[in-house]
């Protein structure tokens, strides 16, 4: 087993852990809302077409968004129920009947035979039942396991290094076997010399206990503890923490013979492959500023805002709500209650990991003092205050050779600026604003 | 869209404003050297230089309709480095106009905090021992209750007349000299703070120094002597850390180079001294060492 410590250049570590305490050490809680309004669009790719009509009558693991496209993957019912409305590639679904919890399932307690499972069905059970990265990208697994590349690695990022969530770690603490079974499946899925757990050492309890569950089977699934420092859990930087090796600037961790996947879509994979079930649900963290921070496990298309309400609404009037980490998600919202939040419906796709409420705190951009911070913290190795003096001045070519590109929008530039400038907003811009270019270059030599 | 919608959502507490709060901090030790040596004129001079900084940034960016960027404490720093480079026989008058001149045209005239190319509070002094040299570098002895004209220990070696004072008089700062550069380890207590409080790159400063103390001995003279006197101790720790970012290792070639030249011109040069010239210097190289790339990045090369 291996237990070394290995890095990533830059990063940043903010926080003394008592954000994740927040929500840490409460057992997941189910929730069952009375409509689920799941999007067509559930990860990368553009949207499924929708195969259902109003009125039908769906059951759950009903696969209804085809999908059409190879950064895509199907979407299906979480709920049992009956179609209410189709809008915007939305469908709302009124729920009659809603199964979250499946552990009473054999590859939940014990390990399961694998010698017998092909690669290629395997693949093909990733694709039918939907399974897509649920770390935040949303790639299909269908997809990133059927490669040509040959697969050394396959990685199971279970780092969150993201702040507050704990999602994963209490999936490993009540769900480990399936999680063990599923990296076991995927191993054979990509036709990988081996599986290894990734998991920060903030969580020290979780590598524990899965070694622990290992006893026996050590060869089968690597662990790795490593240390706790944002972004370890970056594709980018979980390989080469892990394998010691970059992926080259526009390959896929493929062509360097790595497959990263999250620890949901593991447990996702372990469901499709050994329960033949859908996912259509995950876990999801709501924590912040709220009365009572938890985990909860739902079904795809939940309102978010039901969520908030659950765990006792909002602690102050003067608030921003951000889904997924803080890092790199979204702003929901300012100033919001859990009742303003329902109105939004805002719904749980596979990709959401979390709902935090932050206080509504707010500083003003001041000019670059060239401290070079955000240039130490890149886990990239960029200069983001250069980038940033560029975009803004409209030097996209310049831009370009400052490698922009490269730019993973983990944050960590904003992060540690002292003058509160927003060098990841401004570099992401320059990024797309680069790539942009480099595709209509692409195109007029085409021509 | 308001800027606190921009992810990531959390931000380091600390801001411009802490960390220039942190580098007064950091001063502070040597003003109160500075005080018990030379008397409450070094004070005085100090407050004035501090507030005509601050006013004449607050004028400048009124007047021309900028938002006024007094509160983040960049002026307050350089006036207390434009007083710390002064002896405290200088009339009020010089550090006044020192001021404006290091605000105005060094800062302001450049774009202002973070633009400018050289370090203003040097610029000052080298406006002032260019204009005013009769006034600012009338330095007295320490802990004298009248004042006694005494030669800074530098001047003392470089003319070759026996110096009077020790290595140790001069680490504690017991010697003539300008107000703040005089005790070295007073200087180094507040430089460690700063350490302590992650704001400064110390390796540049060891560059710098060390860079100092190799050549001074190869030429056969005391390091010891050449690290304790004069503003190599000030300039090493509070002026040539001041950010003026290239990189990491570009930091560290600039420290070098300014060492070459501190101990060129001390050893060999017509001056005593030369940190103010070999800070200004390597200001003025960043340019040109912003071209070397010593940075990885990320799935390249």
């Amino acid at each position: 087993m291996l237990k070394e410590k290995r890095m990533f250049q830059g990063g940043v570590h903010p926080g003394d852990g008592s954000d994740k305490a927040l929500s840490r050490g409460k057992p997941i809680v189910p929730y069952i809302p009375s409509k689920v309004r799941i999007s067509m669009k559930q990860g990368l790719g553009p949207a499924c077409n929708c195969t259902v009509q109003v009125g039908d009558v769906v059951k759950q693991g009903q696969k209804i968004g085809e999908a059409n496209h190879f950064l895509s993957a199907d979407v299906h019912s979480s709920v049992s129920g009956e179609v209410v409305s189709i809008e915007n590639g939305i469908v709302e679904i009124k729920v009659s009947k809603c199964t979250l919890d499946y552990t009473k399932k054999d590859y939940y307690h014990e390990f399961v035979e694998t010698d017998g499972l092909e690669r290629k069905k395997l693949v093909s059970a990733l694709k039918k039942y939907g399974i897509v990265g649920m770390g935040g990208a949303g790639f299909p697994a269908g997809a990133k396991y059927e490669t040509s590349e040959v697969i050394t690695h396959v990685l199971i990022n279970a780092a969150e290094c993201e702040l507050f969530l704990t999602c994963d770690e209490h999936l490993i603490k009540e769900q480990a076997m399936a999680i063990l079974n599923g990296a076991r499946a995927l191993k054979i899925a990509a036709a990988a010399d081996k599986v290894v757990i990734c998991i920060e050492d903030n969580k020290k309890d979780c590598y524990d206990y899965l070694s622990s569950l290992l006893v026996g089977h050590e060869s089968e699934v690597d662990l790795m503890l490593l240390p706790t420092r944002y972004p370890q859990g970056g594709e980018k930087q979980l390989i080469k923490a892990v394998m010691k090796v970059e992926i080259p600037s526009g390959k896929l961790p493929a062509n360097v013979g790595a497959i990263v996947s999250n620890i949901h879509s593991t447990k996702a994979a372990a469901d499709a492959i050994f329960g033949k079930i859908a996912s259509t649900s995950r876990v999801i963290t709501v924590t912040g500023d709220v009365n009572n921070p938890t985990n909860y496990l739902v079904p795809i298309g939940t309102n978010v805002g039901e969520l908030l309400e659950e765990s006792g609404d909002v602690l102050s009037e003067n608030n921003r709500i951000i889904l997924g980490g803080v890092m790199t998600g979204r702003v929901l919202g300012t100033n919001l209650n859990a009742t303003a939040l329902k109105e939004m419906d805002v719904c749980v796709t596979k990709t959401s990991g979390g709902l935090i409420t932050l206080d509504g705190y707010f500083e003003e951009e001041s000019s670059c003092i060239k401290c070079g911070g955000c240039a130490n913290a890149c886990p990239i190795g960029l200069s983001p205050f250069k980038i940033d003096s560029a975009i803004r001045n409209g030097k996209i070519d310049l831009c370009k050779s400052l490698s922009a590109v490269e730019c993973i929008a983990c944050g960590c530039c904003s992060y540690v600026c002292p003058a509160k400038r927003e060098l990841t907003f401004h570099t992401v811009q320059a990024r797309d604003a680069v790539r942009a270019k480099l595709r209509e270059e692409a195109q007029k030599n085409a021509k | 869209m308001p800027s606190n919608l921009y992810a990531p959502h959390i931000r380091t507490p600390k801001t411009t404003a802490s960390i220039m709060r942190d580098v007064c901090i950091a001063l502070c030790p040597a003003l109160i050297g500075s005080v018990i040596f030379f008397g409450i004129r070094s004070l005085l001079l100090t407050l004035v230089s501090v507030l005509s900084c601050v006013i004449f940034e607050a004028l400048w960016q009124k007047l021309h309709k900028l938002p006024v960027t007094v509160k983040d404490f960049s002026a307050v720093v350089t006036g207390m480095l434009i007083a710390f480079n002064v002896s405290s026989t200088t009339p009020y008058w010089v550090v006044i106009i020192a001021s404006a001149f290091s605000i105005i045209i060094v800062k302001q005239f450049f774009g202002g905090i973070g633009s400018n190319v050289m370090n203003p509070a040097l610029m000052g002094k080298l406006f002032m021992s260019t204009v005013y040299p009769t006034y600012t570098m009338n330095y007295v002895e320490p802990m004298q209750t009248d004042l006694v004209a005494g030669a800074t220990m530098l001047s003392a070696m470089k003319s070759g007349r026996e110096v009077s004072y020790t290595v140790m008089d001069a680490f504690l700062g017991k010697v003539p000299g300008a107000l703040g550069e005089t005790s070295a380890l007073l200087i180094l207590i507040g430089f460690a703070y700063l350490i302590y409080k992650k704001e400064v790159n110390w390796k540049v400063s060891l560059a710098f120094m060390g860079t100092v103390a190799v050549i001074v001995t190869l030429a056969g003279q005391n390091p010891l002597a050449h690290l304790c006197a004069g503003g190599l101790m000030l300039g090493g720790c509070f002026m040539l850390t001041d950010y003026n970012l290239t990189n990491r290792t570009g930091n560290i070639l600039m420290g070098v180079c300014a060492g070459i030249i501190v101990a060129f011109i001390r050893v060999w040069g017509m001056f005593p001294e030369g940190v103010c010239y070999s800070i200004l210097f390597v200001n003025c190289m960043s340019e040109l060492i912003k071209g070397i790339k010593t940075k990885h990045i990320y799935g390249k090369d």
